[in-house]
């Protein structure tokens, strides 16, 4: 087991580490560089960037170096802990990240919770009565989240947010609140404005995990000690609860490293859309301006996340389920 | 359905149909009557601002300031008003009354690149000459005058006696000598000199006189420098920080940055410790007036949470040199507050719901109607100030030449003509302008100075199907395939060409695309609409590979300060008419394409007008509008529209708003309106 | 699945499984092929069932979209720009004649809308199989017909609008028809190469397993570590500029495809591992079939339904992601015509308060999706040898 985990650990850091050259040239794919995508947008917003400013600014950040230098310049800082400066945000990268992540988990953790309070009741409800009425419409519920463009809801909720309720329009908090200092008033603010990313988020994720719920537990269900133990008389809700619930669970409980990146970067278009102050939409304007090392260290950051995932989950399976050590050697 | 056999239901039906139809034809003639008066709608007022005072006779002798401020000098903390303004007030009569200290202006930004928001607002402005409300004359600002010498080659700046900087230290000619000397001449700040600070291609120099008096020597005249110094140019003051140019910085501040006065161990040290990785990017970064709240600065506000945090946060400067008429140090309004809304949508929302006090950046034309049906709701007021200026343009690259074919037909006169010809300039104007614009083609409004004539405005831009026709026939392109496109000169199949779009503006500039293309089938011209990424838009326009490009031109009504829309001016260009011919006039003809004779002519004429008096300048800048008329180089499709920052969001309880205001980024709208006049009446 | 499960003894007890459509004791149960059992399994469920009905008729749509069409979808016209859907009056005094009423409109200069008042005058009929604008059936025949139309003959001016205008003035029915056939063609091309490098990746993987398992296991990992967005970004700008729309729409597929194969191959990595030691495997190699024969002949097939469930589930992934790719600006554009276009023209403010009918192209796409969804779900469970 020790030496499954440590081959598997040095696997991840080579695979983060091809991950972090990858998105380095991704990054880069998109022709010009950080100065035409900001010339670009003063010319969107009216104004004009002589081309003596462009060329100082080239010089100034080391635009015109080969990529491979500049991306050694950045390796050079992550590994002393330094992971560059934006040029967008003229700040630390860490800091901009820093800034953002609590509330990233925050409405990421709101959504997950919402998903699974859906999706497991539905996914048993529908194992249990397959294809019954209930189960149908329990499974249309579920679905509709994924079918839904989810950019396009997540406005017309916040236009209708304002007809109805003049709630305040997008963001995760009110603009007395937004520097203020803690207090229980600040934390309801927040609250008030989690349940639309909360509600369009977590509707989104439903469909994946009723499926992998129902699947599981249709699993179990056939199992002899369920027909066992109905035969010995106990009450249908405990036979199922009890047991086939429970081992239902496991393998789904090792899903929850897959959902480690997502919990980092929140979703980027509903973001987006509702103005939240999270990672996702700082990912999607970094890319646009080609603001080489905040993208970059998102990426790398994700990417990170996701091999220490599917390293939680490997093991969790692998210690839950003795038959896939088997299939690894 | 006629017929005798029809039971009085029906006549009484049939009546009431009639009376409908009449009424319905009432409305619609009625409703065709508004639309053409529509440029006299409600929303347009008439042009008006605040005024500066320059006669001294009529300044102030005494001072009043904002309670929180005297809290203060009655603590000890801060000097009294008196003398923190100074001898040499800024006096502005405000619009309409003299306002009321208190309040905090909300508005929205959308992100650390929107800093032109916060100039605009809230910089006072601070440069050093500005113009009057109508964006006309210049006037003293900053300033307390400018004296020509030596037959324009040399300009005397007087500054204000006793003004300060927001921490309290004296503005003097120092700062001058500091900005020219050591930050300006320093080839690690600033790399490639700045074309404002040089005539006919020399650079000028800049020398103390006295404390507060600064002399701009150049080697020729530079007739064109008061305009210079009241435009968004290098010399607009400290907006330019960040970029080490602006004409003059706080000395005693930016020292301490600057390897001259400092040691190398000390400056390293600093360096490290803000996390830079080079002293010019600390420096730059310690200049920069939205990021650093440490730094002195003379606008009406001053940052104190910078730009890049999600709350972007100006409080008032209390040395600041402006004064309303009756002596009160402006601004009356304590902080303006800007919320982070990094999505347009969700930052119009706010603006709709009335969650901002006053905005106008970022305000989409398109969504006007939601505007004016919340305006109850959100206890607001919508105005609209078109601008003088093209709302939509488009460029014909003259320097395409990676299909000869096309080349030679953008360089055609009556081919450009033929295809402004094709266009429909009213149904682009209604479906996307809302009918508030002005067809016509690329001069600025009527009023400009420079404007050649009224005639100019129809020259070649009013929809004329068959004469378009007939032209392209007579060019040569009469041939034509079976489904009624022309075939090319050179026998290579179709005539195809293409335009470049940038998607996500708010002009719809992809979407017009698409409705000149099924214009210009009428006259057999297959055009490819290709929407770019803006990367991508400027590496294509930089390669020489764009052929047609859709733009505006705004800010071209000031046509000396910003010619980039005009004639081709700058290679890092969204949409361009000849990249190598910029080459060739920053160049004086080393690099790059010499211009055709017309072209020629205009950039001549336009390069000349720096050096001449203002009568002399007027008429060049009207021949250089003569040309681009004629020659549309740049077909004008739609002008004098609101679209640019021209939908304004004002809440009831604000005074001393203006009912239209001059709307360029010249005039640093709504800067030119005085916002330090602004204020809460209740 | 290699013969069906079920024991030869017709007096056992009545097994899971077809058996409760059809009585074990029927010897068709025992010569049925597998495909017979699916589809008496997968009649079963009634909503899977009736989704493959809905998804037939979209592909109907695909293919017959100009037909359906009755406005040429880029006719733009200022003066009918934003109009509401037209209602339309199916009876005209008593008789069957359905008929719109011609509408006036103009802008109102208090409010700047669009405002339509319909003209009771001018009624307009329909009529069936009507003359319209040209366009070639199935890419080959010229005709003018189309389903619906106004009178008025071949290559008139558009008079009806069912769903209402766009900003342009374009008729939204007929654009959606267009719009339908481009989505939900990007969703086939997209799968097939899905399908065609998760079999062939995930094969080799679970098949050898050893070196060549490791890299592709670890490219998989790579792959699913970078986050989409800017994959798609990177590789979508680097499309070279002079592709047409069609050709920008196939490599818009690929690029989706190339990140949608990893689920497949992992699926069928699965299934191989767990079929290498099955006796029927063993055996074939044993008789002395060649690897290629044992692969293709005896154990793909028996995973075939499953990938049939995986690749119907992978469809409406596909429709989802080319309208989020269209709202980054990143996918299809104007002047192309797919759901995700039409959606991305309704993302704004003034569309969902004032003109709401922009935002019907929604409707199918959740149909779709959900269709796709229920069909892949009943596949997938007609498939699975131990269902009930």
């Amino acid at each position: 087991m020790l030496a499954y985990i440590g081959r598997r650990a040095l696997l991840a850091v080579f695979t983060v580490w091809a991950i972090s050259v990858l998105s380095f040239a991704i990054i880069q794919l998109p022709p010009g560089d950080y100065v035409t995508s900001y010339i670009a947008q003063m010319a969107s917003m009216g104004s004009v960037v002589t081309d003596e400013e462009a060329q100082n600014l080239r010089i100034q950040y080391g635009l015109g170096q080969p990529i491979y230098v500049q991306y050694f310049k950045w390796m050079r800082l992550v590994v002393q802990g330094n992971f560059g400066m934006s040029m967008e945000w003229r700040r630390p990268v860490t800091e901009v990240i820093g800034e953002r992540l609590w509330l990233t988990v925050v409405v990421s953790v709101a959504a997950l919770l919402l998903t699974w309070v859906l999706a497991l009741p539905i996914g048993i409800y529908s194992a249990v009565r397959q294809y019954s009425v209930g189960d149908y419409l329990a499974t249309f519920v579920g679905f509709i989240g994924l079918a839904v463009p989810n950019f396009l809801l997540a406005l017309v909720l916040l236009y209708l947010g304002f007809v109805f309720f003049n709630a305040h329009i997008g963001g995760l908090f009110s603009p007395e609140f937004q520097d203020a200092p803690w207090s229980g008033a600040r934390a309801w603010d927040l609250i008030k404005h989690l349940p639309i990313p909360a509600v369009i988020l977590g509707l989104a994720g439903t469909a994946q995990q009723i499926r992998i719920m129902r699947a599981n537990l249709l699993d179990e269900l056939r199992k002899p000690y369920v027909v066992t133990a109905r035969s010995k008389g106990l009450p249908e809700a405990r036979v199922i609860l009890r047991y086939p619930v429970r081992v239902a669970l496991n393998p789904f409980a090792s899903t929850i490293g897959y959902t480690l990146p997502y919990i980092v970067s929140g979703s980027i278009i509903v973001s987006l859309v509702l103005g939240l102050p999270t990672v996702g939409p700082l990912l999607l304007k970094a890319l646009i301006a080609q603001d080489m090392f905040l993208a970059g260290t998102i990426v790398l950051l994700l990417g990170v996340m996701t091999v220490i995932g599917t390293l939680v989950s490997d093991i969790l399976l692998v210690w839950v389920d003795p038959r896939i050590r088997l299939e690894e050697t | 359905m006629t017929g005798l056999g029809q039971s009085p239901r029906t006549r009484q039906r049939r009546s009431r149909i009639v009376m409908a139809l009449l009424v319905g034809l009432l409305v619609a003639l009625g409703a065709a009557g508004a639309i053409a008066q529509v440029g006299k709608s409600s929303l347009i007022g008439k042009l008006e601002g605040p005024e500066v005072v320059t006669d001294a006779g009529k300044w102030p002798k005494s001072f009043k300031e904002a309670p929180q401020l005297a809290e203060l000098v009655k603590a000890g903390k801060l000097p009294p008003v008196a003398e923190r303004i100074g001898q040499d007030p800024l006096v502005i009569k405000p619009l309409k009354e003299i306002g009321k200290y208190g309040g905090t202006w909300r508005a929205g930004f959308t992100g650390p690149a929107d800093f032109w928001n916060g100039f605009r607002c809230c910089s006072g402005p601070d440069h050093l000459m500005f113009w009057d409300y109508t964006g006309d004359k210049v006037l003293p600002n900053l300033a307390k005058g400018l004296e020509m010498q030596d037959g324009g080659r040399a300009w005397l700046l007087h500054l204000r006696r006793g003004m300060k900087w927001s921490d309290g230290k004296p503005f003097t000619a120092d700062d001058f000598v500091f900005w020219f000397e050591d930050i300006y001449r320093n080839k690690d700040l600033v790399p490639t000199p700045s074309a404002a600070m040089a005539i006919n291609g020399k650079q000028g120099t800049v020398e103390k006189v006295d404390a507060s008096t600064v002399r701009f020597k150049f080697a020729e005249p530079y007739f064109m420098f008061p305009d210079v110094l009241a435009g968004s140019t290098d010399l607009a003051g400290q907006m330019w920080g960040y970029r080490a140019l602006g004409g003059f910085a706080p000395a005693h501040y930016l020292k301490q940055f600057h390897p001259k006065y400092v040691s190398a161990a000390d400056l390293d040290k600093k360096v490290k410790d803000a996390k830079f990785d080079s002293w010019v990017r600390l420096f730059l970064n310690r200049n920069d007036w939205a990021v650093n709240p440490d730094l002195p600065v003379l606008s009406a506000w001053k940052t104190v949470s910078p730009i890049n945090t999600p709350t972007w946060t100006l409080e008032r400067n209390p040395y600041s040199v402006f004064v309303d008429t009756a002596g009160n140090q402006l601004p009356y309004i304590d902080r303006v507050v800007l919320t982070l809304a990094e999505n347009l949508e969700v930052l119009n929302l706010r603006a709709i719901a009335g969650e901002y006090d006053y905005a106008s950046r970022h305000v989409d034309l398109g969504k006007l109607p939601v505007f004016l049906e919340n305006q109850q709701k959100g206890n607001y007021k919508v105005y609209l100030d078109p601008g003088d200026y093209c709302d939509l343009i488009i460029k014909f690259n003259l320097n395409y030449d990676a299909d000869p074919e096309i080349g030679k037909w953008f360089n055609t006169a009556d081919f450009r003509r033929a295809l402004s010809l094709g266009i429909d300039r009213d149904q682009i104007n209604e479906t996307f302008w809302l009918g508030t614009g002005t067809p016509g083609s690329v001069v600025p409004a009527d009023n400009n100075k420079y404007n050649p004539g009224p005639q100019y405005r129809k020259l070649w831009s009013t929809l004329d199907v068959k004469k378009a026709n007939e032209m392209l026939d007579k060019i040569g392109l009469a041939k034509k395939d079976g489904d009624g496109y022309r075939l090319r000169a050179d026998g290579k199949g179709r005539l195809r060409i293409e335009i470049m779009t940038l998607g996500g503006q708010f002009v719809q500039y992809t979407q017009i695309a698409e409705m000149i293309r099924d214009q210009w089938k009428k006259i057999g011209i297959d055009l490819k609409v290709q929407e770019v990424e803006r990367s991508l838009a400027l590496q294509r326009t930089a390669n020489n590979e764009q052929q047609l490009g859709a733009w505006n031109n705004d800010g071209s009504e000031h046509l000396f300060t910003f010619p980039l829309h005009v004639f081709p001016f700058e290679l890092a260009s969204v949409a361009t008419s000849g990249p190598l011919y910029v080459k060739w006039f920053h160049s004086a003809g080393a690099q790059g394409k010499e211009p055709e004779p017309r072209m020629k002519e205009l950039m001549e004429k336009w390069k000349k007008a720096f050096g001449v008096p203002e009568k002399e300048r007027i008429q060049l800048g009207k021949d250089v509008w003569r040309i681009a008329a004629e020659e549309v180089y740049i077909i004008g499709v739609v002008g004098m529209g609101p679209a640019s920052m021209g939908v304004r969001v004002v809440k009831n309880n604000m005074g001393n708003i203006p009912s239209r205001q001059y709307n360029s980024p010249d005039g640093k709208t709504p800067g030119i309106s005085r916002p330090a006049t602004f204020f809460y009446k209740n | 699945m290699a013969d069906p499960g079920v024991a030869l003894d017709p007096t056992s007890a009545p097994l899971p499984g077809p058996s409760a459509v059809v009585d074990p004791r029927e010897p068709r149960i025992f010569v049925a092929s597998q495909w017979q059992l699916m589809w008496w399994r997968f009649r079963r469920h009634k909503v899977a069932v009736a989704s493959a009905l809905v998804v037939i008729g979209f592909y109907l749509v695909v293919l017959g979209a100009d037909f359906l069409a009755y406005a040429d979808p880029n006719a733009s016209e200022a003066q009918r720009s934003l109009m509401p859907p037209q209602r339309v009056y199916w009876f005209d005094e008593g008789r069957f004649s359905p008929h719109v009423y011609g509408v006036k409109g103009a802008r109102d200069p208090q409010s700047f809308k669009r405002v339509y008042v319909a003209d009771p005058e001018r009624k307009i009929s329909l009529r069936f199989f009507a003359e319209g604008f040209e366009y070639r059936l199935f890419g080959l025949i010229p005709t003018t017909r189309h389903l619906i139309g106004a009178e008025g003959g071949p290559g008139s001016a558009p008079a009806v609008f069912l769903l209402g205008t766009d900003v342009q003035g374009r008729d939204l029915w007929s654009r959606l028809m267009y719009g339908t056939r481009i989505s939900l063609t990007i969703g086939l091309f997209g799968v097939t190469v899905s399908l065609v490098l998760g079999v062939v990746l995930g094969g080799l993987s679970g098949f050898y397993g050893g070196v060549a398992d490791t890299i592709i296991q670890r490219i998989i990992e790579i792959l699913r570590s970078i986050p989409t967005i800017p994959l798609w970004m990177g590789l979508a700008a680097a499309l070279p500029r002079d592709w047409s729309v069609l050709q920008v729409y196939f490599a818009i597929t690929i690029i989706i495809s190339l990140l949608g194969w990893t689920e497949l191959a992992r699926v069928v990595r699965g299934r191989f591992l767990a079929m290498r030691e099955e006796d029927f495997v063993v055996s074939a190699r044993l008789v002395g079939c060649s690897q290629m024969r044992t692969i293709f002949v005896h154990m793909v097939p028996s995973f075939m339904s499953h990938i049939i469930a995986a690749t119907t589930l992978a469809l409406p992934a596909m429709i989802i992601s080319e309208t989020a790719l269209s709202f980054l600006g990143l996918g299809l554009r104007p002047p192309a015509i797919s759901w995700g276009v039409l959606l991305q023209q309704a993302q704004n403010v003034q569309t969902v308060a004032i003109s709401p009918w922009l935002m019907l192209p929604a409707v199918p796409v959740i149909v779709a999706v959900m269709a796709f969804n229920f069909l892949g779900d009943g596949l997938r469970d007609a498939a699975d040898p131990y269902g009930r």
